[in-house]
């Protein structure tokens, strides 16, 4: 089932009548709910984003979905990076001491060291993504993609009812 | 073609969606605050926390917990506490900030030590669970209860070991060979000196001078002036003989002194072999530690669970601190804080108020009124110890954590009269002793690393039962004890701690030590002598064969000496009086010159 939603979403994304652009800016915010812990008010900031700017819905989405096992598997390293800038930068200590003492900033979690070195590293990411994506959305539909939109697998999977959900969310041209 | 960077469209379906969120999250409130609550309880106690009900009331800020229950985490079927209702007026500014400032909480029903029907314990490295270890709180208490030295009471169960008898460790077979190699050196040099002398010579000259006197002249100068000669030199001959006894007697009198330190040298023999027996510890306060040493170091070792608890979520300063992150199902991470001088603390219990239930064993249970005060994450920043008190007839508590100066210094004193003590096992013994009611009473003062403490407990109707299953049954000293202990209807323990935290001196005395010491000193002296005389006999068998010739042969050495001295000295003696006789015949004037 993982793996049809998975197709889906790539099917949608890359298939869609939003740009490049807008696929490659979906995908990019939808790698930080991927990379980051999920139930974090950052992640809510995110969504509404995915939702609110004209950027691919699926591209969110499969970002996600792409980025959520690169995010475990990554956790080690992100909590090295949040204990480095958390404990051990003391330049950054006053600043994180502002930030736990302001009104609702701790309530983004940001001093756990996993959540704030997986954010700090989707941040530095999001630039790099967003245009290798692009990139690489544009040589798709230049080279393959009218051949993968004869193909009985994409129909089939156009066809089901999760379309009908994206359509709702797709970009607006 | 220009494209629009908002999607007007789905902001309606956003706010709907946000409207959905806020109306869950009203609805599930509740239940994520409580199993918050749980967690973070469970990872604070390192037992599991569970509540039944939790209500919150934001608008008032006031937070509802019906049914708390809280785990024990040393003990696997018994809780640390259960609470029928705590309610907590919250400061709602500070929530924001994710923190959370209780100006008071009420908590009533509170129970202690009731029984549960699961293990609630999440660190299996309990005290009482073997094998355990990590590098937490309960992990390093575990460790530091192991490093007190609690002796076994390992008594005389019939016989008495005794390691294997060295016979190169014996001094006396060498002294007896020595001795014989100096008598055998004492009777070649004698035997020499004898020959030299030559009595038989002497004494074969004097008597054929007598013989060549016999019909001699007194006018004979010349023989006379022989006989005189020869005279002489039997009177040398005697000096010599003088001289070799006196030698000899000198000599003997050695060699019997010799045979004398042989004697002395088997006691020493005997000293040794009795230090291999392994006996036992007999003293009093060996026989406390061993009985109650356990059941102390339980008690130290929980208070000072709480003690390092408090110092590791309540940490003096002001500098960054770690504590491990949510459970989820990423890495939990470390999460910080970042406390701020004039800053609220992350936690802060200002006031608390009690209402605890005690009492004994199929008794109505007695309500006793409790408070606690400054409980916090940032003691530095509240800038007042927590305490704890709670006072009642026959039950008092006072406790101090004072973590607001960088050296932390916490105090807790607590008696409890009148109420049903725990069963106690004595340790590696079929014997379970059911202290009945009696007084119980714990101080603990612990500043930086150095520590005090003392348990003591009191009892003056005392049951003991006796374990009817297992091997242990059999052994010789659980009779013994059980003998000893069964007719003692009173009970008063007291165990020390003192020294640093890193090197603890445990002192445990009860007044069954020296009842108990008493008879074990009789029945050990009895298998003591038993076993005395097995390695006397062992020692003997290795020193007689080889002290008994050597004592024969300094004997016999003694008596011949003496002997072949005594005859040489009568032929010389037997040779000059005949020959003073003759020459006084003669010449009875010259020789009275003489």
């Amino acid at each position: 089932m993982l793996v049809l939603k998975l197709l889906q979403s790539l099917f949608k994304a890359l298939h869609s009548e939003g740009t490049p652009g807008q696929l490659a800016a979906g995908l990019a915010l939808g790698s930080i709910l991927g990379l980051t812990p999920l139930w974090n008010l950052h992640n809510a900031v995110v969504f509404a984003l995915i939702i609110v700017l004209n950027v691919s819905f699926a591209g969110a989405m499969l970002g996600w979905a792409l980025f959520v096992p690169m995010g475990f598997l990554l956790d080690p390293a992100f909590d090295w990076i949040g204990r480095t800038l958390l404990l051990d930068t003391p330049a950054l200590r006053p600043l994180w001491t502002a930030l736990y003492n302001a009104p609702v900033v701790p309530l983004t979690s940001f001093n756990n060291t996993i959540v704030l070195g997986s954010l700090v590293v989707a941040a530095v990411l999001w630039v790099p993504l967003f245009f290798a994506s692009r990139w690489g959305v544009v040589r798709y539909r230049a080279t393959v993609a009218e051949r993968v939109k004869r193909s009985a697998l994409y129909r089939s999977v156009v066809a089901s009812k999760l379309y009908n959900l994206y359509r709702l969310f797709r970009p607006e041209a | 073609m220009r494209v629009a960077v908002f999607r007007w469209k789905a902001v309606v379906p956003l706010l709907v969606l946000g409207a959905v969120a806020l109306g869950l999250w009203l609805v599930f409130a509740d239940r994520i605050a409580r199993r918050t609550a749980e967690s973070v309880g469970t990872t604070l106690i390192g037992a599991e926390v569970e509540i039944e009900r939790l209500h919150l009331d934001l608008p008032h800020g006031r937070v509802e917990i019906h049914g708390l229950t809280v785990a024990s985490p040393f003990e696997a079927l018994e809780n640390l506490l259960q609470a029928d209702a705590l309610v907590a007026d919250l400061e709602p500014l500070p929530l924001l900030e994710k923190k959370l400032v209780i100006d008071r909480l009420t908590a009533t029903g509170l129970k202690f030590g009731t029984p549960r029907l699961t293990d609630g314990r999440t660190l299996k490295d309990s005290p009482s669970v073997a094998g355990g270890r990590s590098d937490g709180v309960m992990g390093q208490v575990t460790r530091w209860g192991e490093q007190l030295q609690v002796p076994a009471l390992a008594l005389p169960t019939g016989k008495i070991s005794a390691a294997r008898l060295d016979p190169a460790e014996l001094t006396t077979p060498r002294g007896a060979a020595a001795l014989g190699a100096r008598a055998d050196s004492a009777r070649q040099a004698w035997d020499s000196q004898l020959k030299g002398l030559d009595v038989a010579a002497t004494a074969d000259s004097a008597r054929r001078m007598v013989e060549r006197l016999r019909g001699a002249k007194a006018t004979d100068v010349k023989l006379l002036g022989d006989a005189r000669r020869t005279l002489g030199q039997l009177k040398q001959a005697q000096d010599r003989v003088t001289a070799l006894e006196r030698s000899a007697t000198s000599g003997i009198a050695a060699l019997q002194a010799g045979a004398a330190g042989l004697t002395d040298a088997k006691q020493r023999d005997y000293a040794t072999a009795r230090g291999l027996l392994k006996l036992p510890g007999l003293d009093a306060p060996d026989i406390g530690a061993a009985l109650f040493g356990p059941a102390a170091v339980g008690r130290f070792q929980r208070a000072l669970y709480w003690v390092e608890l408090g110092r590791r979520y309540m940490p003096p300063g002001l500098l960054p601190r770690a504590t491990p992150g949510p459970r989820r199902a990423r890495r939990a991470g470390a999460t910080v804080r970042f406390p701020r001088a004039n800053g609220d603390p992350a936690f802060l219990l200002k006031t608390a108020e009690l209402s605890v239930q005690l009492g004994a064993g199929g008794t109505t249970p007695r309500t006793y009124a409790a408070s606690v005060s400054g409980v916090t994450s940032d003691p530095a920043l509240y800038g007042r110890p927590a305490t704890a008190s709670a006072t009642a007839p026959g039950f008092r508590l006072g406790a101090l954590l004072d973590h607001v100066r960088p050296t932390p210094r916490d105090t807790a004193t607590a008696s409890l009269a009148g109420v049903a003590l725990p069963p106690l096992s004595l340790p590696s013994l079929p014997i379970r002793l059911e202290p009945g009611s009696g007084t119980v009473a714990l101080s603990l003062a612990v500043q930086g690393d150095e520590v005090r403490a003392r348990w003591a407990m009191q009892s003056d109707r005392v049951r003991w039962t006796r374990d009817s299953s297992g091997a242990a049954t059999l052994s010789p000293t659980g009779d013994l004890v059980w003998r000893v202990v069964s007719g003692i209807p009173t009970l008063a323990v007291s165990a020390s701690l003192t020294g640093s935290l890193a090197r603890p001196h445990l002192a445990v005395s009860s007044n069954l030590d020296r009842a108990l010491a008493a008879r074990l000193r009789a029945v050990a002296g009895a298998e003591l002598a038993v076993a005395e005389r097995r390695v006397r006999a062992q020692v003997d068998s290795l020193v007689d064969g080889q002290v008994a010739p050597v004592l024969a042969k300094v004997t016999a050495l003694g008596g011949d000496v003496t002997r072949r001295l005594g005859g040489e000295r009568t032929h010389l003696d037997d040779a000059r009086k005949a020959l003073e006789q003759r020459l006084r015949a003669l010449t009875g004037f010259l020789l009275e010159r003489e």
